[in-house]
């Protein structure tokens, strides 16, 4: 690598970061821009294999005179032996779940006292990677809201299922007699609320709609694979064109 | 490691020692450089990012933003580029994702202006990002390294900007020390996400959808956040000087410790402010005056502010804005300080006076303070003033009466009575001292010249002397006339950026412009200045008629065009002037400089060497000895004739008559 110094070399510790392909054959690495296909088994590339694969693709990527050709294009093998730096979130403590646990690798005297000095909103925040700790930060909670999560990022699955009944003009429901069950179950997959969840096994299976979850959005009538004959209810009838055409206008 | 840099290139050496992973981006003048110096070290490898090229602002600001969830990221951009960026801007700070954009302040037009002011930055206030002006090229370095770690601070977490005036800031050559990687990592942590990317055991939602009393929540919380960077980032000064040498607070206050009168503005036309009151201090009947520079523009420090100028005893203040109003009481920084001294002080805050300066690359000047110093005066005194803002340099609405004939008649009955009440004050007015060695080189443009200039202040630098090089920029029609400044700094111990605007050499890089009325290129120089001109077609003496210069002014010519075509260089006989440069100015050892150099000179090495020396050597005051014909710049003769710089009718005809020497 020209120019670079030997303290601006990242850590090449770990193997390249390989990644499932929908071709059962091939593993596939991402570095940079750029993705590399090889057969699934073969070994991981060595340093000095990387290292020619990138004088290769900086000889591809120039003419004669060394001139880039097209824009730049990242040559960064070093990507391979990167991992994510994060796989899971930060555990962020108070001072005193922090006192009550065995962190290896911490000053506790110090940090500590750091967060002592920044009074009941002092936090300590613990970076894993490979269960080992990677760094800390000690900081002042900075959010008055403590409810509302740091830039309202929403963790899906700690949301709490709400009642959201209230939303819908129609009652939809699945007639059993109808459904083809397990055989289709398309309802359940479109469902952008997972409101539709399927009962019972083999032939007597069926779909149910749970009426708290169900926000009425018309997807499942729609996509019915039977186009709701006698399948998908609204208000306890069969879809027919009269309300179709006072719901979609049509 | 001290380097000769222009400010956008230290930008770009910030990046790189904040290690930024991710660098999306689209070009604009005057950020471009430090974005084309990014893209150039990652294309060599020798450094280690992602550079996507994107194709706009709006999408650069988006990658950026999506980037920043994952990995430390970063862009540059100016003027109408950031005001693209907008609509996108707000879902980093309301998202609280840190990455940091450096901004080459430039005016945002109509009509189209390419220089800096500071309209860009202002139009982009109310955003949510934290916001830093940079003084001078080091100070960008250093900014960029710090936003990186003020706005992933956790209790801040906050994108932020880092702004350096476009041109004066972005495009001067100056010395920069470059910290070492090691330096900067132990300054600066590894990024930590706080939500790992795309897993599907814990899957996240960014920007969702709140309503009202969720979203007032959230607000409350992501203020809280902004406001939580004025300590944050004096923590980080603080430490910054610890780990790297040079501390920084969120404002700077040069001056007096108990100043009267104080100018408060923003970023690098500082250093002209600085000059000034280094000039005025201590003068007989000067009371105490200070210039209180804000380094960090948002979330602003108001408290931190008002009680600096509570300390000082400011009795008038002077609010300089590098942009506009547009229908507001005062232009934006002068609104958050009168607004600060008015909620902390009340009853006992110093008078305010908003002035408007340095719009569209307007220079801002030294003298412009010793007016402004006059006119706090005057107000400290209790004399009646605006309660609008005052204009910079606008002969029709002056801001002290010289010309009473020149002011606009319509002006004389709101603002009559003031200008009558405001006396000039001779103590204020004593003329600036010229004393640091200044050079102006003329030269045709591309960018010969201005490499020949880059290159003397590299040699400069090299040697320890404080150099630096202003090019001007707007006229680089191929063959056009432009100049570009360099200052050796050979008094005080204060490093200066303000130029005197007097040359002790004027290096003029052909000889069809000594005919040029329009630049008069030796109009501003020193009595016992120099001039040097590349001709083989003049005598010194000649020129000196020419140029009218005095018995005291000295005129050496060097046949520059000539020895490049004799080392088949072409056209490109900027090397040999570089030389000649040497044998002129007393302060820049050749025989250090030539080392410098051979390190640095691009190809063909051997012959521009050769050039250099040769142009050294051959320098001289007297007439050229050689039996053959001059050589005649025929690339310079070609545009010359094409467009004569405002050549009057009997010049062309007395030089048409011109005999060149020899033949």
């Amino acid at each position: 690598m020209k120019d670079m110094t030997e303290d601006e070399k990242p850590d090449r510790n770990g193997q390249p970061r390989v990644l499932p392909t929908l071709d059962h054959r091939k593993d596939y690495w991402v570095s940079g821009r750029l993705v590399y296909l090889r057969d699934k088994g073969t070994a991981a590339p060595s340093d000095s294999q990387l290292q020619s694969a990138a004088a290769e693709h900086l000889k591809r990527s120039r003419d004669p005179d060394h001139k880039l050709l097209g824009f730049p294009v990242v040559h960064d093998l070093h990507a391979f032996g990167r991992k994510p730096a994060l796989e899971e979130p930060p555990r962020i403590l108070n001072l005193a779940e922090l006192a009550s646990q065995a962190v290896d690798g911490l000053d506790y005297a110090a940090v500590m006292n750091e967060m002592a000095d920044l009074g009941p909103d002092g936090r300590i925040a613990l970076f894993y990677r490979d269960g080992k700790l990677l760094q800390h930060q000690v900081f002042e909670e900075p959010r008055i809201c403590e409810d509302i999560a740091r830039g309202a990022v929403i963790h899906n699955l700690e949301v709490k299922p709400q009642d959201v009944s209230g939303w819908r003009t129609h009652q939809f429901s699945i007639d059993f007699k109808g459904c083809l069950g397990e055989v289709c179950a398309r309802c359940v997959r479109v469902c952008p609320e997972n409101a539709i969840h399927l009962r019972g096994d083999g032939a007597s299976s069926f779909c149910e709609i749970d009426p708290t979850a169900c926000k009425g959005c018309f997807i499942c009538w729609v996509e019915c694979s039977r186009k709701s004959a006698d399948c998908i209810l609204v208000d306890g009838k069969v879809f027919d064109s009269e309300m179709r055409a006072a719901h979609f206008g049509e | 490691m001290r380097r000769s840099l222009a400010g956008s290139s230290a930008a770009a050496w910030g990046f790189r020692l904040s290690r930024v992973d991710c660098y999306p981006y689209y070009p604009i003048t005057p950020s471009t450089s430090c974005s084309e110096q990014i893209a150039a070290w990652v294309a060599d490898g020798a450094m280690n990012s992602v550079v996507i090229n994107v194709e706009s602002e709006h999408s650069a600001a988006s990658a950026v933003i999506a980037a920043s969830k994952s990995v430390r990221a970063g862009t540059a951009t100016s003027s109408k580029g950031l005001l693209y960026m907008v609509e996108v801007l707000e879902n980093a700070s309301g998202n609280s994702l840190p990455f940091t954009i450096f901004v080459g302040n430039r005016a945002t037009g109509a009509p189209i202006n390419i220089w800096g002011d500071n309209s860009d930055a202002y139009a982009v206030r109310d955003s949510g990002y934290i916001q830093i002006f940079s003084g001078n090229a080091q100070e960008t370095l250093d900014d960029i390294i710090q936003a990186y770690r003020i706005g992933e601070d956790l209790a801040v977490r906050q994108p932020a900007f880092v702004n350096l005036r476009g041109f004066t800031g972005t495009h001067t050559y100056e010395p920069v020390e470059i910290p070492g990687p090691k330096q900067v990592d132990s300054f600066l942590p590894a990024f930590m996400p706080l939500e790992p990317m795309f897993s599907p055991a814990r899957p996240v939602t960014f920007g969702p959808m709140l309503s009202a009393p969720y979203y007032r929540r959230h607000k409350r919380n992501q203020s809280e956040s902004l406001r939580n960077a004025l300590e944050i980032t004096e923590k980080v000064g603080k430490e910054f000087g610890e780990k790297l040498g040079r501390s920084y607070d969120i404002y700077e206050w040069f001056g007096d410790r108990n100043a009267k009168l104080v100018v408060i503005m923003l970023g690098e036309s500082s250093g002209a402010a600085r000059s000034a009151v280094s000039h005025l201090r201590g003068c007989e009947g000067v009371p105490g005056l200070a210039l209180l520079r804000i380094r960090l523009f948002n979330p602003f420090p108001a408290e931190a502010v008002a009680k600096a100028l509570y300390r000082a005893g400011a009795e008038a203040v002077i609010v300089l804005d590098e942009g506009l109003a547009h229908g507001d009481v005062f232009p934006p920084l002068a609104l958050r300080v009168a607004s600060s001294i008015h909620a902390h002080l009340g009853a006992g805050a110093p008078r305010l006076v908003s002035v408007i300066g340095g719009l569209g690359g307007s220079e801002i000047r030294p003298d412009h303070f010793q007016t402004l110093f006059n006119l706090a005066d005057n107000v400290a005194k209790g004399r009646p003033y605006r309660r609008e803002p005052y204009w910079l340099d606008i002969e029709e609405d002056p801001i002290l009466l010289t010309d009473p004939s020149k002011v606009k008649p319509r002006l004389w009955k709101r603002y009559g009575d003031i200008w009558k009440a405001q006396p000039i004050l001779p103590q204020y007015h004593r003329a600036l001292p010229t004393t640091n060695y200044e050079i102006r080189l003329f030269g045709r443009a591309g960018q010969g010249a201005i490499t020949s200039a880059v290159f003397f202040t590299g040699a400069g630098i090299e040697k320890g002397l404080w150099v630096l090089t202003k090019p001007t920029f707007g006229s680089e029609r191929r063959g056009a006339v432009v100049h570009c400044d360099t200052l050796i700094q050979t008094s005080g111990a204060e490093p200066t950026r303000s130029f005197a605007g007097r040359q002790d050499m004027v290096c003029i890089y052909d000889d069809t412009i000594v005919h040029s009325a329009q630049h008069a290129p030796a109009a501003a120089l020193k009595s016992d200045g120099v001039v040097l001109v590349n001709s083989s077609k003049y005598t010194p003496n000649r020129i000196r008629e020419l140029l009218q210069l005095s018995a005291e002014q000295a005129v050496y010519v060097v046949p520059a065009s000539r020895i490049a075509r004799e080392l088949q260089l072409g056209p490109y006989f900027n090397m040999a002037m570089l030389g000649a440069m040497h044998r002129v100015c007393p302060l820049v050892d050749f025989e250090d400089a030539i080392e410098y150099y051979k390190g640095n000179v691009p190809a063909p090495k051997e012959a521009n060497l050769e050039a250099i020396r040769r142009g050294y050597a051959e320098t001289t005051d007297r007439e050229l000895e050689t039996e053959s014909a001059p050589v005649v710049n025929e690339l310079a003769e070609e545009f010359f004739e094409w467009r004569p710089e405002e050549e009057s009718f009997e010049m062309a005809t007395l030089r048409s008559l011109e005999t060149p020497r020899g033949s």
